[in-house]
């Protein structure tokens, strides 16, 4: 196998008495979707929070094509090319729909304070770049007519699709997907699910996504990972961890308690 | 009923309240501007009356390049003393990082007061004037209202402002976008004291004397009550807002200790009657000509495919 893009190792995150994430391990091969699922509460979104550096990891190690990143601020983290969504929606509310995105932007390219200050033809250029760059990606998810509309008023799936456009506009090379169809109808579900695939071959991103909705991860995923109180209990292909026991027993749970 | 005296003391009050504008541009209330504001005024009462290369003559004249030079002095000092101050003090945030910001006032009043070379409670008096009038004082406060003026409006157009905005609607968020988000917040605030500093450097001249009281918490209050009322929107808010309050008590002497009360309730309705300050976007925008929050986004469309 080649070298991987991002690994964990015995990663643990313990909050007081809790221990959210437990001594996992898995690694995300280059180009592959990689999907994490789990009950409520399994710690997935935490594992999130460690690997995108919002929450600093107490035990175990994140590597970065094989270097050690953990504890590193988010913002290092992002420019390394590591670029998440939210599950409950942090987009900059109060600002249009284009500076959303221009935001993301901004070192796409660099340009100087002192040139923005003097509006030289440096960053007039840089901002030419910037303004392609954002309109091409809100075309890309379906978001052109939105462009000048405030990011707070938006339609809940307009917001999901904006905070994806948001991440990718920082030009990742890993995209951290936190349950981006929670809330959706099965029919945008669907369309959420040709726009990822079509994302991943465009941007040549490695995808890395939390679902509930098990079908959806299932046609999506190359491989899956599954976290139950904090801990893996399943690693492999959607086929593999489908037939696996211990996933069956921790989302359907055993025999001998019910009523059999 | 406004005389030039009056309008120099507006125009300071406008600059001052960009000053407190700044920070919070990028979701940083700080109210240590007052604290920037005695640092550029000692500096510059300290040197126009200690240091004669300067060039003050006996009978209290003071040429204007040495004013000029003191405010960009006042202005870096601040600078350097916000850099120091900021990187400890700006890993607080919301109502923790304002009460550091008061302690920091209040730490420069009472260094101030009691330094062997400030004058103590008296301070420093007889400051010379570069100008006879106080109407000699419109021409450098407008110039300095004006280069600020021009430094906010262009932060609309580049990624610093966006990145201030940013992070004042979401900083995780924010960060998690690649912004440096202690950074960002430095430099407002740096920006914030420099502008303050400067303010403080002509302030001690107009005034002819300096002491301690010249930035104290209640400073701190009205400035930030420039902002409140005026608006923290955009740019214009805080100037119109430092333009009028500073007037206000003046205009209303006529009616004598009333005009407290009445400066008060000023300051209490004023919220209540227009909670996003006075110049909104949203106003700016009816006006016309102005577009400051939408001139990111009205150049775009010439750039849209």
């Amino acid at each position: 196998m080649s070298q991987p893009l991002l690994e964990v190792r015995d990663l643990s995150r313990r909050f007081g008495g809790l221990l959210a994430v437990d001594r996992v391990n898995f690694a995300v091969q280059p180009g592959e979707i990689f999907g994490l699922i789990g009950p409520n509460g399994a710690g997935k979104t935490t594992l999130f929070n460690v690997i995108s550096g919002v929450t600093p990891p107490t035990g175990g190690s994140v590597f970065w094509r094989s270097q050690p990143i953990s504890g590193q601020a988010p913002h290092r983290l992002n420019r390394l090319g590591l670029a998440r969504t939210f599950q409950n929606l942090r987009l900059f509310d109060g600002l249009s729909v284009l500076e959303n995105l221009l935001v993301a932007l901004q070192r796409r390219p660099r340009s100087s304070a002192l040139g923005g200050l003097l509006n030289s033809a440096g960053h007039q250029r840089a901002e030419r770049q910037r303004l392609e760059a954002a309109w091409q990606l809100l075309e890309e998810l379906g978001l052109t007519a939105l462009a000048e509309r405030q990011a707070g008023t938006l339609a809940y799936g307009d917001r999901r699709r904006l905070e994806m456009a948001r991440a990718l506009a920082t030009g990742p090379s890993l995209l951290l997907l936190d349950e981006p169809a929670a809330g959706l109808n099965p029919a945008e579900k669907d369309q959420l699910c040709q726009l990822i695939g079509e994302l991943r071959q465009r941007h040549q991103l490695t995808v890395m996504i939390i679902e509930h909705h098990v079908p959806l991860l299932m046609r999506l995923c190359n491989r899956m990972a599954v976290l139950d109180f904090g801990v893996r209990i399943a690693l492999g292909t959607p086929e593999e961890v489908r037939r696996d026991p211990q996933v069956i027993e921790a989302y359907l749970g055993t025999g001998t308690g019910g009523s059999a | 009923m406004i005389d030039n005296g009056l309008l120099v003391q507006m125009l300071m009050g406008a600059l001052l309240g960009l000053s407190v504008y700044l920070p919070l541009a990028a979701g940083q209330l700080s109210l240590a501007t007052p604290a920037f504001y005695a640092v550029g005024g000692t500096l510059a009462a300290l040197l126009s009356t200690r240091w004669s290369a300067l060039g003050a003559t006996a009978n209290g004249g003071f040429p204007v390049p040495s004013l000029l030079l003191e405010m960009a002095l006042g202005g870096v000092l601040a600078g350097l003393l916000a850099l120091l101050v900021g990187r400890l003090v700006l890993r607080l945030q919301g109502i923790y990082l304002a009460i550091a910001t008061i302690a920091l006032v209040e730490i420069v009043r009472v260094a101030i007061l009691n330094l062997p070379f400030t004058g103590g409670a008296v301070g420093i008096f007889a400051i010379p004037q570069p100008f006879d009038t106080a109407a000699g004082y419109l021409l450098p406060a407008l110039a300095l209202l004006a280069l600020a003026g021009w430094l906010c409006q262009r932060l609309e157009l580049m990624p610093l402002g966006r990145a201030m905005a940013a992070i004042r609607h979401d900083e995780l968020a924010a960060s998690c976008m690649g912004l440096d988000t202690t950074q960002v917040k430095l430099t407002a605030f740096v920006l914030s004291a420099m502008l303050a500093g400067s303010t403080g450097a002509l302030a001690a001249h107009f005034l002819n004397t300096w002491n301690a009281r010249q930035g104290s918490f209640d400073t701190s209050i009205t400035t930030l009550a420039f902002v409140v009322l005026g608006g923290s929107r955009t740019w214009l808010g805080p100037v119109v807002g430092g333009l009028l309050l500073t007037a206000l008590p003046e205009l209303l002497r006529p009616v004598g200790d009333v005009r407290l009360v009445l400066f008060g309730l000023v300051i209490l309705l004023g919220p209540v009657l227009a909670p996003q300050g006075l110049v909104t976007p949203a106003l700016l925008e009816r006006l016309g000509g102005w577009s400051l929050r939408s001139g990111a986004s009205r150049k775009t469309e010439n750039a849209q495919p």
